[in-house]
C-alpha cells in the first residue's frame, strides 16, 4: 500500500477516534498539532490501526511513535 | 512563574488548583495540554468545587508534593497499559478479587505509588472532578433536614470530610474492608483536619449481616468496579438506609485500572444493578473523560463517571 493511501486511511480513523468534523493530517503531523490526541485517545487509534490493518503493535513501537509518518511507515512495514 | 500560562488563565483566583498544577507539570511538564483540556471544559461550579478540593488535597501533599507528582505521572502509564488491554480484549484484565489482592492490594510499593496517583486524579481528571461537584452540590448540598453519614471505601476520606463540614451532618461512618486503608483515612483525616467525630469501622460488606436502617444518606464512590458482587453490595447498602434516605452511587463505566475487576459498560446496566437492589434511581448524571461528549465515549468505550442518587423504591 502507498503512504498516501495509508494516510488517507488514517485520517478517517483519526477522525472517528478524535471525534471530529474534519482533520488535516500530513506525515509531519503529531499529537502537539491536534488537541484532542492525548495519551489515551492514542491507546485507542492504535487499536484502531491494529485492527484496520490486521496486525498488532509491540509495547516499544507504540512508545517510539512520534508522529504520522512514523505510523505510516511501520503500517508500511508490518502489512509488506 | 506557573509553567502553561493558558492554564493560569483558566484558574485565576484559584491558587490551590494552581499550586497542585504547578507540582505535577514540574514532574511532566508534556502534561500541560491534557490539563489545559480538562480544565477548560469545566463549569464554574466544577471548578469551584476543584478548588475546595485542592484546598484539601495539599493539605494531604505537605511537603511530599515532588513524589506525590511523579505517582501520579506513574499511575498514568500503568492506567494506559491496561487502556490498551481493555480496547484490544474487551475486557478488564483481572476479573476476581483474589487477582487484584495478589497482583496489586498485597503490594505495598505499588499501592502506595497508585493511591498518590489516584489522589491527584481528584483535581485533575474531569469526570472525578465532574461527580464530585455532584456530590457537593446536589447529594451534600441537597440535604434539607440533619443526616446521618455512612461512607464504603473513602479512601483518601476526601467525601467523608466534606461531609462533616457540613452543619447538618451528624453521625459520621466510614467502612473499609482493609484495616490499613483505615489507618490511610484516618491520618489524612487528622490532616485535613477534619471538625466532626467519624467512625471507622472494618466491614466486609459482601459478609456481613445486612443492618435494618440506621443511615440517612450513604455514599460509595468509585468501589463497586472492585467488587466481584457491586449487586450484593448494593443491596446490602438498600438495607442500611432509613425511610426516605438516600444512597449516592459513584462508578465508572469503561474504566480499566489495574484493580478493576466488574466491567459496566452502559448507563442501563448501572440501572438494572441499581434497580436489583432494591433501590430507584432519583438522578443519573453521566461525565466523560476530559469532557467527551456522552454518546461518543458509550460508543467508543472512553471511561464514563456515572453519579446516581437512589432511594429504596
Amino acid at each position: 500500500m502507498t503512504p498516501e493511501a495509508i494516510l488517507a486511511q488514517l485520517r478517517e480513523l483519526m477522525i472517528d477516534v478524535f471525534d471530529v468534523d474534519d482533520l488535516e493530517v500530513t506525515p509531519a503531523t503529531t499529537a502537539e498539532d491536534i488537541e484532542e490526541w492525548d495519551s489515551l485517545s492514542h491507546v485507542r487509534l492504535i487499536v484502531a490501526v491494529e485492527r484496520k490493518f490486521g496486525f498488532r503493535f509491540k509495547t516499544s513501537e507504540i512508545e517510539d511513535l512520534k508522529s504520522v509518518g512514523d505510523l505510516i511507515r511501520l503500517i508500511q512495514e508490518k502489512t509488506q | 512563574m506557573t509553567a502553561s500560562p493558558e492554564i493560569a488563565e483558566v484558574l485565576a483566583g484559584r491558587p490551590a488548583t494552581q499550586a497542585v498544577v504547578d507540582t505535577v507539570l514540574e514532574a511532566w511538564p508534556e502534561h500541560a495540554g491534557y490539563l489545559l483540556k480538562s480544565f477548560k471544559r469545566r463549569t464554574p461550579e466544577m471548578l469551584e468545587a476543584t478548588e475546595a478540593a485542592a484546598v484539601a488535597v495539599r493539605k494531604l501533599m505537605g511537603d511530599a508534593g515532588p513524589q506525590i507528582a511523579a505517582d501520579y505521572r506513574w499511575t498514568c502509564d500503568r492506567l494506559r497499559d491496561e487502556e490498551l488491554f481493555f480496547h484490544r480484549e474487551g475486557r478488564y484484565r483481572l476479573s476476581t478479587f483474589a487477582e487484584a489482592m495478589a497482583e496489586v492490594y498485597s503490594d505495598h510499593a505499588y499501592m502506595s505509588r497508585y493511591v498518590n496517583g489516584l489522589l491527584l486524579t481528584q483535581i485533575l481528571w474531569f469526570n472525578h472532578v465532574a461527580t464530585f461537584e455532584m456530590f457537593l452540590n446536589r447529594v451534600i448540598g441537597a440535604s434539607s433536614a440533619p443526616f446521618d453519614y455512612l461512607e464504603v471505601g473513602p479512601g483518601h476520606g476526601l467525601m467523608v470530610y466534606f461531609a462533616a463540614a457540613s452543619e447538618l451532618s451528624r453521625r459520621l461512618e466510614a467502612w473499609d474492608v482493609s484495616a490499613v486503608s483505615l489507618r490511610e483515612t484516618r491520618q489524612a483525616l487528622d490532616r485535613m483536619g477534619v471538625e466532626k467525630p467519624v467512625a471507622l469501622t472494618e466491614v466486609d460488606i459482601l459478609q456481613a449481616a445486612p443492618p435494618q436502617g440506621g443511615y440517612d444518606l450513604i455514599v460509595i464512590s468509585e468501589v463497586l468496579e472492585h467488587l466481584e458482587r457491586p449487586d450484593k453490595a448494593l443491596g446490602f447498602l438498600a438495607s442500611a438506609l432509613n425511610p426516605g434516605g438516600r444512597i449516592f452511587i459513584n462508578v465508572p463505566l469503561n474504566s480499566p485500572s489495574p484493580d478493576h475487576i466488574y466491567l459496566l459498560s452502559s448507563p442501563d446496566e448501572v440501572t438494572a444493578l441499581v434497580e436489583g437492589a432494591g433501590l430507584a434511581v432519583e438522578t443519573m448524571e453521566l461525565y466523560a473523560t476530559q469532557g467527551a461528549r456522552i454518546e461518543f465515549a458509550l460508543e467508543s468505550r472512553v471511561s464514563v463517571s456515572a453519579g446516581v442518587i437512589a432511594r429504596k423504591a
